[in-house]
């Protein structure tokens, strides 16, 4: 089955199965290995990308489903050569311990800033739940969403 | 400890002109070294490589999961070099002697080692390096090497005006010799040990740049899975392979010594193929216990066998006969899954005669002897890329998962990447073994006076010898690797020269009582098994401890103080104790609704001690604060020691909270992460570690956080509920 995929930006049109997982295809099909399986349903959240601005678990949603749509990656987050202000917050927080799940952290972080500014730790806290992270990097994370947050006293300097 | 340099450095002229500084660890004297006299050539097994362009490379040996080698044992050689640690590029060391560990002989990373056996020989390299460019750099300026010095990738002239950086060095410098011993830096000069906060890695893994196994790529690359046998030891009696076969994108379908490889040029195409391939297994001799019946077989091998000896001291038995209480308790520990978040993966590639794999492994020379086992190839012939690790904790010790990849692709003779899925990985994992404990103490006139402890369950090296023994012994025909792991391992000792896997944390009980009794009863009822993050100490923690506090309540004393008593001669333990009351507010009262327990325990070298403040939320156990003191001797990242410690934490309450792996009939019940649950974002606690300031050798920090913390949380629920509770996972309606 043919189907077109904008993925960071990137219009492709691609061969493959409907019922494979987006995460298959953004990983193997086309290359973009920032993108990690954890788990395959929906669990930890280690898949997660932006479909149409909405954050997925590419794991458990079916290529066909993202037909025509617009993906967005840890590799399309920043702008080319730049940081995202959050992947500079986790460089500066030293978040990563073995790194696995932390584009999928990053991702569901991105999206909970960019649909609200200004979080409460609470809000945080919310968004960030079906993040499973098995080094434990927990507070680091909540520290540099927070960093990055809106009305931090850090969140000018990036 | 002064080490004589000559022991273990030797020096170079790299194929880049470089410098090149290699290093073989004590113990392994005579072992080649990164220089090849015939040719002149420098083999990229050296551990520190200086370019004419100012690149600086370091061969990391011990591997990165998290765990941080690769900032740690970074900023021990950028100390000495005198060079910013982020201008050094890690690689990820090739399979060779020098990279044993010496501690264990093998080239793996586990037992929070890493940082304690680097610690001089690395120090050294980079000292060894730095003089020689000063002696280089002296020699242009026509100086003594003692009037210039080293500073930010340079040498300095001490005119204050004239440098040149190391790169304009490197081919005059390997021409240097050093004599004599080298003094390294002392404590108030460092610039990084103790300072460095950031990781290297950092960037690599904040965008998805960082490359783990399962994002090895290859040219004309192809997907494997594996169905394997639901009990393990289960063997294939059929299969409908020509079905399977004919489905789109599928390559192969064949049986191999675990189950029946499906090969498809697309990873889905050959998940979708096994979910249409039936295999008939043969179970006459897979395992067929269920949960209830381990107990029950530890139960009984306790009653019948009171174990071997591994401490003893005055008389168990005569303190129970004065005793005013004795008081008895059985502890019950599942087995436990690793769970890294990484699943089990590798890729291979044959070639003829050779092969290559690129896996997330702990232990690469013990990848080549799985290769080996399932081909007709020996260890020299087989190459291991060593990826990032989507984390370890011990089960990527085992090479199972490249054993399997190397099978498939000698079959299928082009790269083959094979990829667990989570309920694969969940299920055909070697497990923390499930432990049984049975203690009993002497309580007179206030007074501890006997300690026994009987520790039921089997030994982790019995399940590792058929793996790590060969890897010494390379030169060594395949139909021997299951003999000469016993044997050999006997003779040699692989880990240690006795298996302390069941009995660590429970032989060394800290606290001062005249007669001791510790047992070990051994037992095996067949699950597979191996090390698991801080291994025997994770269950020996809390058995100890647990008795421990309820000694402390049958005598009426306060947990705190009563730990404190009992190690008041051992100062160290002393220290990170009213640290961390200190830190819980001990004395105060734990806010309504909540209680707190405490633990202490020392494990790999490292001592800490936790206070656990927790209640009971809407019918869930809810950790509210864990304060920790942690003293692991002198720090070289702070950072990293508190990340560590920190993950342990969620580690051990992760175990505490939801850790439980099930038999039934020899099936595991747990699949993935809906019933084999990890600790969530919501459920964070605040953790608070203060690190004791110290002058002593380092010690690891990777392992230590997880024992205390279980303990901890089931004496807090005690405090809160009145209910002890001996079994793990802890409940909220116990
Ligand atoms: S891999 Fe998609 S949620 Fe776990
Ligand atoms: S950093 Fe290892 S799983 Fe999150």
């Amino acid at each position: 089955m043919a189907l077109r995929l904008t993925v960071n930006g990137v219009q492709h049109s691609l061969d493959v199965e409907g019922d494979t997982p987006l995460l298959w295809v953004i990983r193997d099909e086309l290359g973009l290995k920032g993108t990690k399986f954890g788990c395959g349903a929906g669990l930890c959240g280690a898949c997660t990308v932006h479909l149409n601005g909405q954050p997925v678990r590419s794991c458990s949603t079916p290529v066909e489903m993202a037909a025509g749509g617009q993906v967005q990656t840890i590799e399309g987050l920043g702008g080319g050569d730049q940081l995202h202000a959050l992947q500079q917050a986790w460089i500066e927080q030293g978040v990563p311990q073995c790194g696995y799940c932390q584009s999928g952290q990053i991702m569901s972080a991105a999206h909970l800033l960019a649909s609200n500014p200004a979080p409460s730790r609470d809000d945080i806290v919310a968004a960030m739940t079906g993040n499973l992270c098995r080094c434990g990097t927990y507070s680091r994370i909540l520290a540099a969403v927070e960093s990055v947050a809106a009305g931090s006293s850090n969140s000018q300097e990036v | 400890m002064a080490m004589k340099r000559r022991d273990f450095l030797k020096v170079s002229v790299g194929a880049s002109g470089g410098l090149v500084v290699s290093l073989a660890l004590p113990g392994c004297a005579g072992i080649q070294t990164g220089y090849q006299p015939e040719t002149g050539e420098w083999r990229p097994d050296a551990w520190l490589e200086l370019t004419p362009n100012d690149e600086v490379f370091f061969t990391l040996a011990r591997v990165e999961m998290g765990q941080g080698t690769y900032t740690g044992l970074t900023t021990l050689i950028a100390e000495e070099l005198e060079i910013k640690p982020e201008r050094i590029t890690p690689r990820f060391a090739p399979v060779a002697p020098e990279y044993r560990n010496p501690l264990y002989k093998l080239q793996l990373t586990g037992g929070s080692t890493s940082v304690a056996t680097s610690w001089e020989p690395l120090r050294m390299a980079g000292a060894e390096a730095r003089l020689m460019l000063v002696m280089a750099a002296a020699r242009v300026w026509n100086l003594e090497a003692a009037e210039c010095h080293a500073s930010e990738g340079r040498v300095l002239h001490p005119n204050g005006i004239d440098s040149m950086a190391y790169g304009k060095l490197v081919e005059l410098a390997a021409k240097e010799v050093v004599r004599g011993d080298i003094a390294l830096k002392p404590r108030e000069q460092w610039k990084y040990i103790g300072k460095q906060q950031g990781r290297l890695d950092a960037r690599a893994k904040s965008t998805g740049t960082a490359v783990y196994g399962i994002d090895v790529e290859l040219p004309d690359m192809v997907y494997g899975v594996i169905a394997r046998s639901p009990r393990h030891g289960g063997r294939v009696a059929g299969f409908n392979g020509d079905e399977v076969r004919a489905m789109t994108g599928v390559l192969e379908v064949f049986e191999t010594e675990r189950g029946v490889a499906v090969v498809a040029d697309k990873y889905w195409r050959a998940r979708k193929a096994q979910e249409a391939l039936n295999v008939g297994w043969d179970f006459s001799e897979a395992l067929s216990v269920s949960t209830d019946d381990v107990f029950e077989s530890y139960r009984t091998a306790a009653d019948e066998d009171p174990g071997e000896s591994e401490r003893s001291e005055g008389s168990f038995e005569r303190a129970v006969e004065g005793a005013e209480r004795v008081l008895e308790a059985e502890y019950v520990q599942p087995y436990l899954a690793h769970a890294t978040l990484e699943p089990m993966n590798a890729t291979a590639w044959y070639r003829g005669d050779r092969m290559e794999v690129w896996a997330p492994t702990q232990a690469p020379d013990l990848g080549r002897i799985a290769v080996a086992r399932v081909t007709d190839l020996g260890p020299d012939d087989v190459t291991i890329n060593t990826t990032f690790l989507g984390g370890g904790f011990g089960r990527r010790l085992t090479q199972d998962y490249i054993e399997e990849a190397a099978a498939v692709a000698y079959r299928l003779r082009r790269p083959v990447k094979v990829i667990w899925s989570r309920e694969e990985d969940t299920r055909h994992d070697l497990y923390r073994p499930a432990m049984l404990h049975r203690m009993r103490a002497s309580l007179s006139g206030g007074e501890l006076t006997g300690w026994h402890h009987q520790i039921v369950g089997p030994q982790i090296l019995d399940w590792y010898v058929r793996n790590a023994a060969p890897a010494q012994y390379p030169w060594a025909p395949r139909f021997m690797y299951d003999t000469l792991g016993k044997v050999g391992l006997m003779a040699e000792g692989i880990a240690t020269p006795k298996d302390m896997s069941a009995i660590e944390g429970g032989i060394e009980y800290p606290y001062q009582v005249d007669n001791i009794d510790i047992r070990h009863t051994h037992t095996d009822p067949g699950v597979p098994v191996t090390w698991w993050r801080s291994v025997g100490y994770s269950h020996n923690g809390f058995a100890v401890e647990t008795f421990m506090d309820e000694l402390a309540h049958e005598s009426g004393e306060d947990p705190y103080q009563f730990r404190r008593r009992l190690v008041s001669s051992e100062p160290r333990h002393l220290e990170v104790l009213d640290r961390a009351a200190h830190l819980a507010n001990w004395t105060a009262p734990a806010p309504q609704g909540r209680a707190r327990g405490i633990a202490l325990f020392r494990s790999f070298g490292t001592y800490v001690a936790q206070v656990v403040e927790a209640g009971i939320e809407n019918g869930a156990i809810r950790v509210y604060k864990v304060a920790c003191a942690v003293d692991c001797g002198q720090v070289v990242n702070p950072r990293i020691v508190e990340d560590q410690i920190e993950g342990g934490i969620l580690f051990g309450l992760t175990a505490a909270l939801y850790g439980e792996i099930t038999l039934e009939s020899g099936r595991v019940q747990q699949s993935n992460f809906h019933d084999y649950q990890l600790m969530r974002q919501y459920e964070r606690p605040d953790v608070l570690v203060a690190i004791v300031d110290s002058t002593e050798a380092p010690t690891g920090v990777g392992e230590p956080g997880v024992p205390p913390v279980i303990p901890a949380l089931g004496n807090a629920l005690f405090a809160l509920t009145g209910k002890r509770q001996r079994s793990l996972p802890l409940t909220a309606d116990a």
